[in-house]
């Protein structure tokens, strides 16, 4: 269609573009189109793209939309706002506030709370936290803006009592409202409509924000940030046999994207590293070589070679230094000094210098830049196995599990460019069983942020539903926000008969397949055995079976979606 | 006509419930979708007022939900089931159907109600259907037993009452049968039963497509003992048995416990006597039929606070409710005869009935069975019941009675019962922690306020200290508590009442009578244990310096006008 000069000009201009440039360029030319048929010639409208930056590309509003409820009802409301705004191309984060971070509200522009009472006028236990942190001393929200929606009885003496005072309150440290309390009765859903309708309406008198500069991504080193942790929670509840950490932490002006892992050296226990020195009688502070650079020994010990578990090449090496017989064996280097010492410090230095680095632990972040700015979320399953029938904790998923709020962790960013969210209109499907979750989460969370067009299928399994559900409640939300079109679990221990994700997709064959005709991309996340492998077999005979090919044409459709990026995995 | 229009309550803003109800499909709603629902433990929102018809109450464990909230779990649902057996009477192979599916359901837990029914707590939702048709095939159901509808029929359990207890009591399975529900939906949803082709088998002169406009629950007495709280009841039959005949029954309406804090158009309320109906079942059976019908047409169905039958027999009268009971079935009632109350209690221990059976009532304390590190009273339980000797009787003081024992039997069954220590249990435990009740409340029953059956063991031991102080131990008292107003637990047809408010904080009610013939009143409010203790101290010190012999707690503390004015 273009002219060859214009060609070249558009591919010279592609080629030198990074990715954000050009999905802004994208919604640019939209715009511009939008505008007419004499916008397009219009000079000005192409020499200065600056000055116009914000218009095709004018950020959406981003309202939080929190909810206090003891019987769900404030709830529901909420659910049913969020869902309406997001109908309006209004970017309305859903949250329950007895899970809302309370250092969040200082950044909070828009906040629409739906409040219950109880009937001692007290505010619901969920929303105690919130309540007593609005009235604490000090705290100013200048920015916000913000509007209350209060649930109650009538038939109770202090009626919608803590709706009016978190409304009271929220103006006293600061914010504007939007408009004025409303306060409801048991009967409260034409009120409650009403109110929202006069929110929308306020939202869309308001002036929008400005939108954000274009963002230009830096080149990805091995940078190392150091981020506190926010919040440190095990997802899975009493009675469950595994322990799935949820982590927070704080990263402001780190870049990832969606897919991307984190990448963490662990450290070894100190006191182990104590009593190897101690045992050997060797200087903590002696400075020993390690890949070109000089380290005291404590530190090397530490954080640089691994001396938990020594793989078996490493024990026939140090066979080797000790002279002696060693059975080649999983071992660890206290024990093997114990067992088998070394003659003196010399021979401890030769035996340093044989260990392997300390190996980094990749995690799938389960946190999208969208959603959840400046922060990055982990999803870590405390790593358990038995060593001469001893049980024992994988070194990182164990420290990781121990960290509490405050407490600082180094780590990088590890991109995964392969694992990329397609085109916001395309349709996903997400296999994610246990922790395989993480970065589904994060696709999740962006598409819902962004307001993504495309379809989003979800497949999550684990053991038990009661306790091993991972983000449950924000997969309900997601599901009746809309944004997940469709959810199947299995819980394998719930029943006699073992229950995995590939039985679902099997029972979801036809529809399955339907997608995958459509375009849609497969995702995996998870185990490599056997899971990835139960879920690339059942995807070839569903293939199979419901294109009505044999099995040489399925292999080929499977490969087809391989190569264009349609099928891609992310397993360990 | 006229009357009608002018009796009719103003109904156009109907209750959710009622559209609910209306728009249910025969009580299916979306029940048989929600119950596939992968994403949560719930069932669909209204669903959850459908599923009490089906005999459940959807709940949710109230001290995880913070602790699963910081988790990203959903609150910890599970169902209450409730069975309706009416007059409380469970073979032995029914018991030990019941324990196994206690084991592999629930808690575990076998709760003796105030309905002279068991409930079973804890149920996962997936495990709902197979614990149904474990009931079914062993003869039992849950139809009926919550919502709208007739409820369990309650009827005085100890045959020791009376040479013709077994005449009275079957009186209880035929109301409940006449008075069940006409929808198929219970065995379609829970049971796979094929959906019914024909509509028509399901109509339902008596409930329609709205049923009654809140719950409606019907006892019988057989005095003098009047363990069963006839008259708090919406509809009180009380035998009048003559040189062992029964003649008829005493028929009473209007009784119902339930009250909301800070509503004064809510109040507890005994049932109010009308007539007598004679033996005869034509006459019997239309006279409980056209009073629900009545009720049906004639009661609130805007504000189910104040829809129960007492509130529409005080707002029409009774005069006007019995003009209308005749119109609807042809005959008046005849005038009440007289009939007399001097007891409420369960007979414990054992007991011999006039045709030479045995019968031995064990203390459960709150109507739990369970093994705990003081006693396997849930082993007992099953090892008796797998002897085949004993018909298990609840009664509607959450107790049990082990039943119908031949002579032969007795020393097998008082052996196992000595073995467990069930026995030395029983007597040891004091006159008023047999009489006391308490309701469920925290943590699973989303209604209460306040604690119930986790507390009022240890408020009891507090109370015996007290009453020993003052030489009071042997007083039968009845005390009651409840978790919020609603009078699960008769709190207010106790002699000392307890109705929860707050965390740790009771209304104190006194002035019941010990018959359950007056009901108690507000004495002082939103008092803590040491408050509690305090006042009742004083109290019993008033009482046993002052007191008429022989007179009540109960009686002494309404001379004394010990009530709120």
């Amino acid at each position: 269609m273009l002219t060859t000069p214009k060609m070249n000009m558009m591919k010279e201009l592609i080629a030198g573009s990074s990715r954000e440039e050009l999905i802004w360029l994208s919604g640019y030319l939209a715009g511009v189109v939008a505008q007419g048929p004499g916008a397009v010639s219009a000079p000005a409208a192409v020499a200065a793209p600056q000055s116009t930056a914000a218009e095709p590309s004018a950020a959406p509003l981003r309202i939080t939309i929190a909810y206090g409820t003891e019987t769900g009802n404030a709830k529901r409301l909420a659910t049913d706002f969020a869902a309406r705004a997001k109908k309006k191309g209004i970017q309305a984060k859903l949250v329950g506030l007895e899970q809302y971070r309370l250092g969040d509200l200082t950044k909070e522009e828009y906040l629409l709370t739906v409040i219950s009472t109880q009937g001692d006028g007290e505010p619901p236990a969920a929303a105690k936290k919130f309540y007593d942190h609005i009235h604490q001393n000090g705290l100013r929200l200048d920015r916000l803006k913000y509007g209350v929606l209060a649930l109650g009885d009538t038939a109770y003496p202090l009626f919608c009592k803590a709706g009016e005072d978190v409304d009271q309150q929220l103006q006293k440290i600061g914010g504007q409202r939007l408009l004025s309390l409303q306060k409801c009765d048991t009967d409260y859903e034409s009120e409650a409509s009403k109110w929202f309708d006069s929110v929308l309406q306020q939202l869309n008198h308001a002036p929008t924000l400005a939108a954000a500069p274009v963002v230009i991504a830096k080149p990805h080193t091995k940078k190392t940030y150091t981020g506190a942790i926010l919040t440190n929670t095990n997802l899975n509840d009493h009675g469950s046999g595994k322990q799935t950490w949820h982590l927070e932490i704080e990263a402001e002006g780190v870049e990832y994207q969606p897919g991307d892992s984190l990448g963490i050296v662990p450290e070894n226990p100190a006191v182990l590293v104590e009593a190897i020195i101690a045992l050997t009688g060797a200087d903590a502070n002696q400075l020993l070589p390690h890949r070109s650079e000089e380290w005291p020994l404590a530190h090397l010990l530490r954080r640089r070679l691994n001396i938990v578990y020594l793989p078996e090449r490493v024990v026939k090496k140090y066979a080797g230094i000790v002279q002696q017989d060693i059975p080649e064996t999983k071992i660890g280097l206290l024990d093997l000094l114990k067992i088998y010492p070394v003659h003196d410090t010399r021979q401890f230095h030769a035996v340093v210098a044989i260990l392997e680095p300390l190996a980094p632990r990749l995690y799938s972040i389960s946190s999208s830049p969208e959603a959840h700015p400046g922060e990055i979320h982990l999803t870590v399953a405390r790593d358990r196995f038995a060593v001469n029938g001893e049980t024992k904790f994988g070194l990182c998923s164990d420290g990781l599990s121990q960290l509490t709020p405050g407490q600082t962790i180094e780590f990088y960013i590890h991109p995964n460019s392969q694992f990329r969210l397609p085109a916001p209109d395309t349709d996903i499907i997400m296999i994610g069983p246990g922790t395989g979750i993480a970065p589904f989460r994060s696709f999740i969370a962006e598409r819902d942020s962004r307001g993504s067009q495309g379809k989003n299928w979800l497949f999550f399994g684990d053991r038990r539903f009661t306790t091993d559900f991972l983000y449950q409640t924000e997969i309900q939300d997601w599901a009746m926000t809309g944004v997940l079109t469709r959810v199947n679990t299995a819980f394998s221990r719930d029943q006699k008969e073992k229950v995995y994700v590939q039985h679902r997709m099997r029972q979801n064959a036809t529809e399955l397949f339907a997608w995958l005709q459509s375009g849609a991309h497969v995702f995996v996340c998870g185990a490599k055995q056997p899971m990835s492998v139960d879920v690339e077999d059942t995807l070839l005979s569903i293939i199979q079976k419901e294109g009505n090919k044999n099995a040489a044409q399925a292999q080929a459709y499977l490969d087809e979606l391989k190569e264009t990026g349609r099928y891609v995995k992310d397993v360990y | 006509m006229s009357t009608e229009v002018n009796n009719m309550i103003e109904n156009k803003n109907l209750s959710d419930t009622e559209r609910i109800k209306q728009a249910s499909d025969g009580l299916r709603g979306t029940l048989a979708e929600t119950l596939l629902d992968e994403l949560t433990g719930a069932i669909g929102e209204d669903d959850k007022s459908l599923v009490k018809f089906h005999g459940m109450y959807q709940q949710d464990d109230r001290d995880r939900r913070e602790e699963r909230a910081a988790k990203k779990l959903e609150r910890l649902w599970s169902f209450m089931i409730r069975l309706r057996i009416p007059g409380g009477l469970l073979t032995p192979e029914q018991y030990i159907a019941l324990h196994h599916i206690a084991g592999e359901n629930s808690t575990g837990t076998i709760k003796i109600t105030t309905r002279q029914t068991i409930q079973l707590h804890g149920l996962l939702k997936h495990r709902v259907k197979p614990t149904i048709s474990a009931f079914n095939a062993a003869g039992l159901d849950s139809i009926s037993a919550c919502g709208d509808v007739n409820r369990n029929v309650t009827c005085a359990a100890h045959p020791m009452q009376s040479a013709i207890h077994e005449q009275v009591h079957s009186y209880a399975a035929r109301i409940s049968r006449m008075l069940l529900p006409k929808t198929k939906a219970y065995y379609e949803i829970w049971l796979d039963q094929e959906k019914l082709t024909d509509k028509k088998e399901e109509e339902d002169p008596l409930y329609q497509d709205r049923y009654l406009p809140r719950k409606f629950k019907i006892g019988i007495g057989i005095p003098p003992n009047n363990e069963v709280d006839v008259l708090t009841n919406d509809l009180g039959l009380i035998a009048v048995i003559n040189n062992d005949r029964l003649e008829g029954f005493n028929v009473a309406i209007g009784g119902g416990l339930g009250a909301t804090h800070g509503n004064p158009d809510t109040y507890p309320r005994l049932a109010t006597v009308i007539g007598f109906v004679p033996a005869d079942d034509d006459r019997l059976f239309k006279t409980i039929y056209e009073i629900i019908t009545i009720q049906r047409d004639y009661g609130n169905r805007s504000d189910r606070k104040l829809s129960r039958l007492k509130y529409t027999l005080d707002r029409l009268g009774a005069d006007w409710y019995k003009q209308e009971l005749t119109r609807r079935t042809g005959f008046e009632l005849e005038p009440p005869r007289p009939y007399f109350f001097n007891e409420r209690k369960d007979l414990y221990g054992w007991q011999q009935n006039h045709q030479g059976l045995w019968y031995y009532t064990p203390f459960i304390e709150n109507g739990r069975i369970l093994d705990d590190e003081k006693l396997a009273l849930k082993t007992a339980l099953f090892e008796i019941a797998q002897t085949g000797k004993a018909n298990f009787r609840f009664t509607t003081n959450q107790g049990l009675i082990l039943a119908d024992i031949r002579k032969k039997d007795k020393n097998l069954v008082n052996g196992i019962l000595e073995k467990f220590g069930i026995l030395a249990h029983t007597e040891t435990a004091s006159a008023i922690r047999k009489n006391s009740i308490a309701c469920v409340a925290l943590p699973t029953c989303p209604l209460a306020l306040a604690e119930g059956q986790r507390y009022l063991p240890t408020l009891i031991g507090h109370i015996e200290v007290l009453l020993a102080a003052h030489d009071l131990s042997n007083e039968e008292m009845i005390i009651r508590m409840t978790g919020c107003p609603n009078g699960c637990g008769r709190p207010y047809a106790a002699e000392i009442g307890f109705v929860g408010t707050a965390p740790g904080r009771y209304n104190l009610y006194l002035g019941g009578d010990h018959e359950g013939t007056r009901l108690n009143r507000l004495y002082k409010e939103n008092l803590d244990e040491a408050a509690i203790l305090r006042e009742l101290g004083l109290l019993f010190w008033l009482y046993k310096k002052e007191r008429i012999t022989g007179e009540r707690f109960g009686d002494f503390a309404f001379r004394q006008r010990w009530y709120k004015i």
